[in-house]
C-alpha cells in the first residue's frame, strides 16, 4: 500500500512544518532572484522630463516673443503660470511646524522696507534718477534669451509657491 | 535722491534679506521657506499670493515694451 504523499508545508502525518525564513531577493534554495530591469523604466522617466523641459523652454521662447500688451501675451502668460500653479499643487508638501511671529519679525521688517523704498522711488521722477524694482528688471531682461529664461524661472516659482 | 543713491539702498535691502536668511538657517530666527509656508497655509493668504504671483508674471512680461 503506497504511503500518501505529505501535502506542500506539511511534515509526516499531516504536522504542519516550521516555515523556514527566506532572505529577501532569494528563491528556494538561496538562489538569487534575478532583478527586475528598471533601467528601461529610469530611461523613460529622464526622457519625459528631458521633453518636458524642452517644451517649457519652448513654451517660454515663445511667449515672451508675443507683442507687448497684447491678450494673446496676456493669456499666454496668466495661463502657463496657472498651469504651473496646478502642476505644483499636485503634490502639496507636508505642512511644517508653525513658526513664531517674533521669528519672522526680520522677514517682515525686509518686506516693509522693500515696499517703502519701491513706493518712495516710484513717486519721485525721472525714473532714470529713480528706478524702482520693475525699471531695472526691464533693464535687466532686455534680450530675448534673458526674458525666456526668467519666464522659466517664474514659472518654477509658481510651481514651489503653489506646492507649499 | 539720486539713481546710484536709490540702487544702493535696494542692495543694502537685498543684504539684510540675505543676512535674515543665513541667521534663519543658524537657528535665530525663521527661514524665508518657513514663513511662506506658514502664509501660504491659511486659503486666503495662499489666493492672495499666487494671485500676486500671476500679477508679478503679467507685469513684468506682457506690461513692458521690448521694442
Amino acid at each position: 500500500m503506497a504511503q500518501p504523499r505529505p501535502t506542500r508545508g506539511r511534515g509526516p502525518g499531516g504536522v504542519p512544518r516550521p516555515r523556514q525564513p527566506r532572505p529577501r531577493g532569494r528563491g528556494p534554495g538561496g538562489v538569487p532572484r534575478p532583478r527586475p530591469a528598471r533601467a528601461p523604466r529610469r530611461l523613460r522617466d529622464r526622457a519625459v522630463v528631458a521633453a518636458a523641459s524642452a517644451l517649457v523652454v519652448a513654451a517660454a521662447w515663445w511667449a515672451v516673443g508675443l507683442r507687448p500688451f497684447s491678450g494673446a501675451a496676456t493669456a499666454a502668460v496668466l495661463a502657463a503660470g496657472v498651469a504651473a500653479m496646478a502642476w505644483g499643487a499636485r503634490s502639496l508638501r507636508p505642512r511644517p511646524p508653525p513658526v513664531d511671529l517674533r521669528a519672522a519679525a526680520g522677514w517682515l521688517v525686509v518686506a516693509a522696507a522693500t515696499a517703502a523704498w519701491e513706493l518712495v522711488a516710484f513717486v519721485q521722477h525721472p525714473r532714470e534718477d529713480h528706478p524702482t524694482l520693475s525699471s531695472m528688471t526691464n533693464a535687466l531682461l532686455d534680450s530675448r534669451p534673458a526674458r525666456a529664461a526668467a519666464f522659466v524661472a517664474w514659472l518654477a516659482a509658481a510651481a514651489a509657491l503653489a506646492r507649499r | 535722491m539720486s539713481g546710484t543713491v536709490t540702487v544702493v539702498g535696494y542692495v543694502v535691502i537685498a543684504v539684510c534679506a540675505v543676512a535674515v536668511e543665513v541667521a534663519g538657517r543658524r537657528g535665530r530666527g525663521a527661514r524665508l521657506s518657513q514663513v511662506l509656508s506658514r502664509g501660504l497655509a491659511r486659503p486666503p493668504v495662499r489666493l492672495a499670493v499666487l494671485a500676486a504671483w500671476l500679477w508679478l508674471g503679467w507685469h513684468v512680461f506682457v506690461r513692458v515694451d521690448w521694442r
